[in-house]
């Protein structure tokens, strides 16, 4: 569940007490699954797994599919909903419950409900107002669910799961940016996996992608938090390290080179060595007035790698050896 | 269309659209003929049932129009307990009857 629904869940939540006289409220949401529980302080923990048990059981007489109530997460919200002196009883058990589906284009994506240690404790007034409920929050929960996975779209390369081109070129303008003005030290590393080709040609795309997955899965286990890995383009890649001068860049490239070069792999029913070319570039040491050219001094130093016989790291010279 | 306004008037007409969906899902194998039950804007239409159905026997009609109803009440009773019985019980039963009656005179 994406953090911009659980604050919609969390908003509801903070208003139905205003509306109802409830000690626990829940949204089900099958993806996960998850069950987020907005409740009374005092509800026993008992009482909380009656309620867990009840959505599972509407859940299944809505889909006419078992669920597993031990697989559904919980998320519990603990709020004063009442006062000291009404606390539910340790032994209370739910009582009554009203649970609507929550439902877009006919299409059921959880359930949302209301539910109180007491008998009859909800009306048709109630059921009615909770409907209105029900539908704007579906509404909003599905709109913020479209939207999250069209930001994972536009953020995430789909093969690799790195960040993609375009949130590259976005957060570099905000890198850049700090180091330009801060007169902070930026670094980028473009990368190229080396005779990567011949892996396509060989072996086939869908093993070339498992290659590019496991690398992708390298790179983004050998930076730092701080650090910005993205696929730049086929079989290229490129690090946006922050604050990190030559030294430090230069000790990070040459880790994940080695750290490739030692990795054997799997690649149909072989096990192949690979071997990557990284170029670096840094502001301030190499006078970058934007990062346009940042990038096209990692892309020089690149050639340069390639150039020198591969599996090296090459800082960006601006007389190369190549000319 | 009465049976609809009562209804959609408590459970809003999307959620209702639904759960009748789910139910004549559940039972088009056994009553094929439901799937025939169409909603539209203005809630359940008949019209396409009253035309195909006219071969169909009458206590078959009236087994899945039970079935139908046994089903929904079903789940409403998942839903909200004893709310939304408590408010149809007494308006529905008497209202498919005449529904039934409509459909296929005697």
């Amino acid at each position: 569940m994406s953090f911009e629904i659980k604050e919609i869940i969390e908003s509801a939540g903070n208003n139905l007490p205003n509306l109802f006289d409830f000690s626990s409220f829940a949204v089900f949401w099958k993806e996960g699954p998850i069950l987020y529980l907005y409740q009374e302080e005092s509800c026993p923990p008992t009482f909380t797994q009656e309620v867990k048990k009840n959505i599972a059981r509407v859940w299944s007489t809505l889909r006419g599919e078992q669920i597993d109530v031990e697989q559904i997460e919980l998320q519990i919200e603990r709020r004063r909903l009442r006062p000291k002196q009404l606390n539910i009883d340790p032994q209370a058990t739910l009582k009554s419950h009203l649970t609507l589906p929550l439902a877009i284009e006919g299409e059921i994506f959880g359930c949302i409900s209301l539910n109180s240690e007491q008998s009859n404790a909800f009306d048709a007034q109630d059921l009615q107002f909770f409907s209105v409920i029900g539908s704007q929050m579906a509404a909003t929960l599905k709109h913020f669910q479209r939207f999250s996975s069209i930001k994972t779209m536009a953020t995430y390369d789909t093969l690799t799961n790195l960040y993609n081109r375009r949130y590259f070129e976005e957060r570099l303008s905000l890198e850049a940016q700090k180091a330009f003005y801060g007169r902070a030290s930026l670094s980028l590393v473009m990368i190229d996996i080396d005779h990567f080709k011949k892996v396509n040609d060989t072996f086939g795309h869908t093993e070339g992608d498992k290659v590019l997955r496991e690398i992708s899965s390298l790179l983004r286990t050998s930076v730092r938090k701080k650090d910005t890995v993205a696929r730049y383009g086929g079989e290229e890649f490129i690090l946006i390290l922050p604050e990190a001068g030559l030294e430090e860049s230069s000790m990070i490239a040459d880790r994940i080179r080695r750290l490739v070069e030692n990795t054997c792999f799997e690649v149909g029913h072989t096990r192949v060595n690979l071997t990557i070319s990284l170029g670096i570039s840094n502001f301030p040491n190499h006078q970058a007035k934007s990062k346009e050219d940042l990038v096209k001094m990692a892309d020089q130093a690149l050639y340069e790698a390639k150039w020198g016989g591969r599996n090296r790291v090459c800082i960006y010279n601006p007389n190369p050896l190549s000319k | 269309m009465e049976i609809w306004e009562t209804v959609s008037a408590l459970t809003g007409e999307a959620i209702l659209a639904l759960l009748l969906d789910l139910t004549i899902q559940t039972l088009k194998d056994k009553y094929p003929f439901l799937i025939l039950l169409k909603v539209t804007e203005e809630g359940i239409s008949w019209d396409k049932m009253r035309e195909d159905c006219r071969t169909l026997s009458p206590i078959e009609v009236h087994r899945g129009f039970q079935s139908l109803i046994n089903h929904l009440f079903h789940l409403f009773s998942a839903l909200a307990e004893g709310v939304i019985s408590r408010e149809l019980f007494p308006k529905v039963f008497p209202k498919v009857k005449e529904a039934e009656r409509i459909l296929f005179p005697k």
